[in-house]
């Protein structure tokens, strides 16, 4: 029978296979449509089907957050999809979920997720404040809604969380943090954050506990490392030549005895090689980006020390410096404290350990005046909340981790009873 | 909610306003000064620093934690209390730029001789000027994160602890000294700093134990001092240490690791955290008393014209002497005020606290 001659009161019969409604309103038809609907126009009224199911990646491991142990799974740029690696881990009445939507063109959906009674409703607050407060055509990705969303988008710092990985999704929500997922990306934001939370892996904890506490030592470790290392040799190199004792002295240089020119030059070469290197290793296929690894390391392993372009020294520590920034978990803050870096060797060439010194106490001033979600971003160092360093600094067993970060200010700050207490 | 200082950060940034340039010349002093066993002078200090942290914290009580200068005006008229306004904020203005200025001298004169210091002066109260204009709260969560990387260097001291020796401390108690009234008002200079505490009132939480948490700042600075000045007396000896101009920086570059020595060089840089504390603090206190008199006044405008007045004033004393003249001189003042702004405090207070009793 053609659909034409169906009588009104049997089209639902006949759609019973699909949600189906019976729209009046000629603006919900064309929203319906934009989603992804199907509206079907009969006999005067007009059906909206819901038969919207978008193609999408299925899901994968995580390229940027990798783990030794633990869960594999990551994100993927479907927003269901998401949700239900969210709720799968935390199947609980209380994650709540407020939809928004950004975009005047775009209009792409925007969730925040928190945990009542466990997340601050402050937080919440201004969290939905600020995603309704940005006006733009469209933003298509977390990281890009990030920067809408930050206090002091200006600053090289991040001063949200993003992760790809569900886990660590659900421990965000589970200390009191709020998310922020929105459709067409996998990146979800977490915020509060804390300078140092960008130095935890997941692997911290699924670990044990002295295992943790080591990597996380040895991440802080890094970050001394990427950030002063080259400073220090060009400030050595050039102003300060006392510094180094007798026997090392000789080894620096003869190292240094063929290359032309003023170390802070010879320090900037390199590293900007170094930053070459890793962003064509980024954008080629991995096939061709091994083959650029191999030749970039034999033109700055070797071919420079032997043209007397740079010292080896100095490819020692340009080459620590780089990996001890690739230490750090995030991504996000392990490019701003290598471009920080550039800055220090510049100051340190100028004005040697002065410069330096001048540059860290900057980056300090920088630091303390920067909150994230109005909450202080040093924190646990200023302000001082001794209490939350074992969970920061160290990584103490399971058993001592019995409240949630101060930092998200919850209304229930007990994450386990303790044991001892008992 | 307009955010609090907590005790903690309180005694902290008490504690780094304190630390300061001094420290460089302070056991030389104190031998010099005092003779043998000069470091007992410190505990001297210490009680008179108490004891004026004391009144601070009687003001304190009896104002009811208001602001000293809502005390002030609610009984002296303005056109006695402007002028005065006007001498506090210039004394510690340039008290702090002379200290800046100072550090500046002394590491030029360490490692940059040829450079023109005032170049090395801009570039610090540029970063003075980025800590002040984001206000008291965030300087006292810079100086937190300062004190920390600061705090460190005084485990170096265990270095020298193979080399201390009872013996040179000798059993004689002060004696050698000369001119000890002078040498006395020029030590407690290293304890000034605390002072500035009597402008926190306001931003205080009340319910909070702030003025114990400014005699643990304090007692913490003597504790630093007194180890420090124990173990120059006892690793150089007296006579030795009367000669150092500056037996910090002796005794940092008497360590040496296999892969570096001559640690002074860098260290000495850490100062600088101190250093920024205590000038910006002298700052803040300078720009809140202007505040008083200009109340509409804009913040970030009112702070650059300080900072550029200061720095056209540090361009006068030209060299290492002269600039510790200025810090000595201005040192004597500031002790007055120190002593004597809680004390007039006290006084008004009484005074209202009758005016209000009589009239009931």
């Amino acid at each position: 029978m053609p659909f034409t001659d169906v009588r009104p009161h049997e089209v639902k019969e006949l759609l019973r296979q699909a949600p189906v409604v019976l729209v009046t309103d000629a603006k919900k038809v064309i929203e319906g449509i934009v989603n992804g609907g199907v509206a079907i126009f009969h006999d005067g009224s007009t059906y909206l089907l819901d038969l919207y199911s978008p193609e999408s990646r299925s899901v994968q491991q995580s390229e940027t957050e990798t783990v030794i142990t633990g869960p594999h799974d990551s994100f993927v740029e479907s927003l269901t999809t998401n949700l239900s690696l969210i709720r799968r881990r935390i199947k609980s009445s209380h994650l709540k979920i407020i939809p928004c939507s950004v975009g005047e063109i775009s209009k792409s959906k925007v969730y925040i997720l928190y945990i009542q009674n466990i997340a601050n409703p402050e937080h919440v607050e201004e969290m939905r404040k600020r995603v309704q407060r940005i006006e733009t055509d469209g933003i298509l990705d977390g990281s890009i809604l990030t920067q809408y969303l930050e206090d002091s988008p200006n600053s090289v710092f991040p001063q949200f969380m993003i992760t790809e990985r569900p886990d660590v999704a659900a421990s965000k929500l589970m200390s009191g943090r709020v998310l922020t997922i929105m459709e067409n990306s996998p990146i979800v934001v977490s915020a509060p954050a804390a300078f140092f939370e960008f130095f935890a892996s997941p692997d911290d904890y699924y670990q044990r506990w002295a295992l943790g506490t080591a990597l996380r030592m040895l991440r802080f470790m890094a970050l001394l490392i990427t950030v002063t290392f080259t400073a220090m040799y060009v400030s050595v190199t050039t102003f300060h030549y006392e510094m180094v004792p007798e026997a090392l002295l000789r080894t620096l240089a003869e190292s240094r005895s063929r290359v032309p020119f003023p170390p802070v030059y010879e320090a900037l070469l390199l590293e900007t090689m170094i930053e070459l290197l890793r962003e064509a290793g980024a954008r080629l296929p991995t096939k061709i980006g091994q083959t650029i690894g191999i030749v970039g390391g034999i033109v700055i392993g070797q071919a420079a020390v032997q043209a007397g372009l740079t010292s080896n020294i100095l490819i020692i520590a340009v080459a620590t410096s780089a990996i001890a920034s690739f230490v750090i978990p995030s991504y996000m803050m392990s490019a701003s404290i290598r471009l920080i870096r550039f800055g220090l060797i510049i100051l340190a060439g100028t004005w040697g350990n002065m410069g330096l010194v001048m540059g860290i106490a900057l980056i300090i001033i920088h630091l303390s005046g920067l909150t994230s979600l109005k909450a202080s971003y040093m924190i646990p160092l200023a302000p001082m909340k001794p209490s939350d360093w074992k969970d920061v600094f160290i990584r103490a067993p399971f058993s001592m981790l019995t409240k949630r970060p101060t930092q998200v200010k919850t209304p229930n700050s007990t994450r386990q009873t303790d044991k001892k207490q008992e | 909610m307009k955010e609090k200082l907590q005790p903690f950060h309180i005694a902290i940034l008490v504690y780094t306003t304190q630390a300061g340039i001094v420290v460089f010349t302070l056991p030389r002093q104190l031998a010099d000064y005092f003779g043998t066993n000069g470091w007992l002078f410190l505990l001297v200090c210490y009680l008179l620093s108490a004891g004026n942290i004391g009144l601070i914290a009687l003001v304190y009580k009896l104002g009811g934690g208001r602001p000293i200068f809502e005390i002030l005006e609610q009984s002296l008229p303005k056109l006695i209390l402007y002028p005065v306004y006007v001498s506090l904020a210039s004394v510690w203005l340039m008290f702090g730029c002379m200290i800046g200025k100072k550090y500046i001298l002394l590491f030029q004169m360490i490692s940059f001789p040829t450079t023109n210091p005032m170049f090395f002066k801009l570039a610090v109260d540029v970063l003075i000027y980025l800590l002040l204009a984001k206000g008291i709260y965030t300087i006292s969560k810079a100086a937190t994160l300062f004190f920390w990387m600061t705090i460190w260097m005084s485990l170096l001291l265990l270095w020298f602890f193979p080399s201390f020796r009872w013996e040179r401390l000798t059993p004689f108690l002060l004696q050698g000294g000369h001119d000890q009234i002078k040498g006395g008002i020029e030590l407690y200079s290293a304890y000034l700093g605390y002072e500035l505490s009597i402008l926190f009132f306001p931003y205080i939480d009340k319910r909070k134990k702030a003025m114990l948490a400014i005699q643990l700042g304090n007692t913490l600075l003597t504790l630093n001092y007194l180890s420090l000045s124990l173990i120059c007396f006892g690793f150089f000896s007296w006579g030795q240490l009367k000669k150092l101009i500056y037996p910090l920086l002796d005794l940092l570059a008497y360590i040496q690791l296999p892969f570096i020595e001559r640690l002074e060089n860098l260290l000495y840089g850490f100062f600088l955290f101190l250093i920024l504390i205590t000038v910006v603090m002298y700052w803040w206190a300078a720009e809140v008393t202007v505040m008083r008199i200009f109340p509409r006044i804009k913040k970030k405008g009112l702070t650059i014209t300080l900072i550029t007045v200061s720095y056209c004033i540090s361009f006068i004393p030209k060299t290492l002497d002269e600039v510790v003249s200025w810090i000595t001189n201005l040192g004597y003042v500031t002790i007055g005020i120190a002593f004597g702004l809680p004390i007039v405090l006290i006084l008004v207070l009484l005074i209202q606290r009758q005016g209000r009793e009589s009239r009931a």
